[in-house]
């Protein structure tokens, strides 16, 4: 078995004392994020990009790519695990992705049951992350050779795909997440022209010839739109934090908790995979389903363990599925993954079906570095479950002007210009616009970071068949992209249109 | 859903597709020898981004006349905070990064909530010279520390 070798090599990575000091602490800092209402896993993995930039400047590009990467990567899953900290004890959730977490979590803290819930939590999201694992080891190969065989206009097509799947899902009009997305790829082509070598849109401004920085958009558009949003609507609602009571879960509860793990584990992990559709929906699909399934649902809602259970695992197994496209296929399906891809870029290391040949160390040490930062956030989470809950009591007073002041720092620290802090500002209040008018963000995130790689592909392939854009439809697979992808926005817009029918018909 | 922002944000977002047609025109054909050259991809952008805005427009049109009462939201506060991060970001080369971080964070802690001064001046301060320390002596990055 070739791939064991593989994993054991990466295994071998990801054992070296500094990767797992990184594991750590990108978990640690992770689970913080989760946490903290007002910085989602987003932002921070965007904030954390410089930090890690500086820790490792000093190693090789192999090396420091890997263990950037490992950090990354454990404040993404980290912030899963975190999320659901606040949804149980506060009855707010910290990330969208624990919304449903809430309903059942916060039910059983007022019961006195917060502790199993927290540690249920813990237990599904640990499995989740080994399912996902597995998952990620087995069809990692497969799909990369698969991605091997593809040419531009295949790419070009995928990467569509991918965009119409983010903006179909996003937000609650397609029209605004399609304009958002388009922005996006429009803001994609200012800077020089890697094809051609001419500058478009930049007027002689020299901090636009090398594009707008995709790092500095990032952390203006979540992280300060979201603190701008704070401090704006001061939202800082006063609930009682419940009292953690007992951690370790009875044998009823896990009992209970088994079957609603392993279903959601498998659901979330498929969600995830797919470009788009990401944690927040894994958890919501999980938890309908569990209620669905459950021979009294009724009890759904009044502090049912499934009901924690069952989105706990699934959110934290499609933020590992959702590392499947982006490693394989160079192909990120959500805001986050976006920043990881824009991470490994920074470090010359292109994420895609050469990930695995090329930069081994990179993709298998990341890999096996999952699989023990799991193991880590399950024996920091349980009996340091009470910690965290002090975070949460972390005034906004003071965490909202020191996440504006991170923010600054982490961008002057990468580009050492005022142009780029000035843009980040501006982008920090079109974010907060944007997002209290329904326009999402994370498609144009997306968009900015696939841009260069659609028109290139758009352009190599439009090259090879003389200017004729019938190369796109006539290639099978390109086809079969295009189609998922028109799909994908129409589905949503049909069913939109007969419940709307349906809405009228129950107004008469 | 905000009428007039949506009806604004529209026409915003038609002038912006006419823009980048307009001004994609103006690059200077390709000198490799393709018939795609790099005024293509902006322009057929422009082009959808000019079709999505009208439909955002027509869109409008159909929405519901009544608003959601909304809490007013703090302006004051937000606005003090924005122009000392606008201030923040436009003196930190020349005053050095320790200065304006403090002064910027001891402000906007004293606007979220007054009162509390030795708590603010004492986080402040450990943030500013600690950030500073660790990144400059420590991780020997690089920052403007103090005005030269």
């Amino acid at each position: 078995m070739e791939t064991l070798q593989f994993l054991s090599d990466g295994f071998g990575v990801a054992m070296q004392w500094r990767n797992l000091l990184f594991a750590f602490f990108g978990v640690l800092i992770g689970t913080a994020v989760g946490v903290l209402p007002g910085i989602g896993p987003m932002s921070g993995v965007a904030l954390l990009i410089p930090i890690t930039a500086t820790l490792t400047s000093g190693l090789d590009a192999q090396n420091a790519a890997a263990s950037s990467i490992i950090l990354l990567a454990g404040v993404y899953y980290g912030a899963m695990y975190g999320g659901s900290t606040t949804s149980i004890l506060l009855n707010t959730p910290g990330e969208s992705s624990s919304v449903v977490t809430a309903l059942d979590g916060y039910q059983m803290a007022k019961q006195g049951r917060a502790g199993a819930a927290l540690s249920i939590a813990a237990i599904g999201s640990f499995v989740a992350g080994i399912v996902s694992l597995l998952g990620l080891v087995l069809l990692a190969k497969p799909l990369s050779a698969l991605a091997l065989s593809f040419g531009p206009p295949e790419y070009f097509s995928l990467m569509l795909l991918g965009l119409c799947a983010v903006s179909g899902l996003a937000g609650k009009s397609i029209t605004k997440a399609l304009i958002m997305t388009v922005l996006g790829l429009l803001l994609a082509t200012i800077g020089i022209d890697n094809v051609s070598g001419v500058s478009r849109f930049t007027y002689g401004n020299i901090y636009l010839y090398s594009g707008l920085e995709f790092l500095t958009v990032a952390v203006g558009l979540f992280a300060l739109g979201e603190v701008f949003r704070s401090i704006l609507e001061k939202d800082d609602g006063d609930g009682k934090i419940a009292k953690v009571g007992r951690i370790l879960p009875t044998k009823q509860d896990m009992k209970d908790s088994t079957k609603p793990i392993i279903r959601g584990s498998l659901l979330g992990f498929f969600i995830g995979v797919l470009p788009g559709a990401g944690a927040t929906l894994a958890s919501f699909f999980s938890y309908i389903a569990e209620k669905k399934i459950s021979k009294n649902p009724g009890k759904f809602g009044k502090g049912a363990i499934e009901g924690v259970a069952a989105p706990e695992s699934a959110n934290n197994a499609a933020s590992g599925g959702a590392m499947i496209p982006l490693l394989t296929m160079g192909i990120p399906g959500s805001g986050t993954t976006a920043i990881l891809m824009g991470a490994l870029i920074m470090y010359n290391v292109q994420p895609g079906p050469l990930l695995f040949d090329d930069h081994p160390e990179v993709a298998w040490g990341l890999i096996a570095s999952m699989f023990i930062g799991n193991v880590m956030l399950l024996i920091l989470n349980m009996p340091l479950v009470k910690v965290f809950a002090k975070v949460i009591e972390t005034p906004a007073k003071y965490l909202l002007p020191i996440i504006i002041a991170i923010s600054i720092f982490g961008v002057y620290a990468v580009q050492m210009n005022t142009f780029d802090l000035l843009l980040l500002v501006g982008c920090g209040v079109f974010g907060y616009l944007f997002a209290k008018q329904d326009y999402p963000v994370a498609p144009l995130v997306l968009a900015l970071v696939l841009g260069p790689m659609i028109e290139n592909n758009m352009r190599r392939a439009l090259t090879s068949s003389n200017g004729d854009f019938s190369i796109f439809v006539t290639r099978p697979i390109s086809l079969f992209f295009l189609v998922i992808g028109v799909l994908w926005i129409l589905i949503p817009l049909i069913l939109k249109w007969m419940g709307r029918n349906v809405v009228i018909n129950d107004e008469e | 859903m905000n009428k007039t922002f949506d009806r604004y944000a529209g026409i915003v977002f038609l002038l912006i597709g006419v823009f980048f047609i307009m001004e994609s025109r103006r690059i200077s054909a390709s000198s490799y020898g393709s018939n795609v050259g790099p005024d293509i991809f902006p322009i057929g952008l422009g082009v959808v981004l000019i079709l999505l805005s009208i439909r955002l427009l027509y869109e409008t049109l159909k929405y519901n006349k009544q608003g959601k009462k909304e809490s007013k939201p703090d302006y004051k506060g937000f606005l003090v905070i924005f122009i000392a991060t606008v201030l923040y970001v436009l003196l930190l080369e020349t005053l050095g990064y320790v200065i304006t971080t403090f002064a910027f964070l001891l402000t906007s802690f004293q606007v979220m909530e007054r009162g509390g001064w030795l708590k603010s001046i004492i986080i402040a301060a450990a943030l500013s010279f600690g950030v500073y320390y660790v990144f400059v002596e420590v991780l020997q990055g690089s920052l403007p520390g103090f005005p030269m």
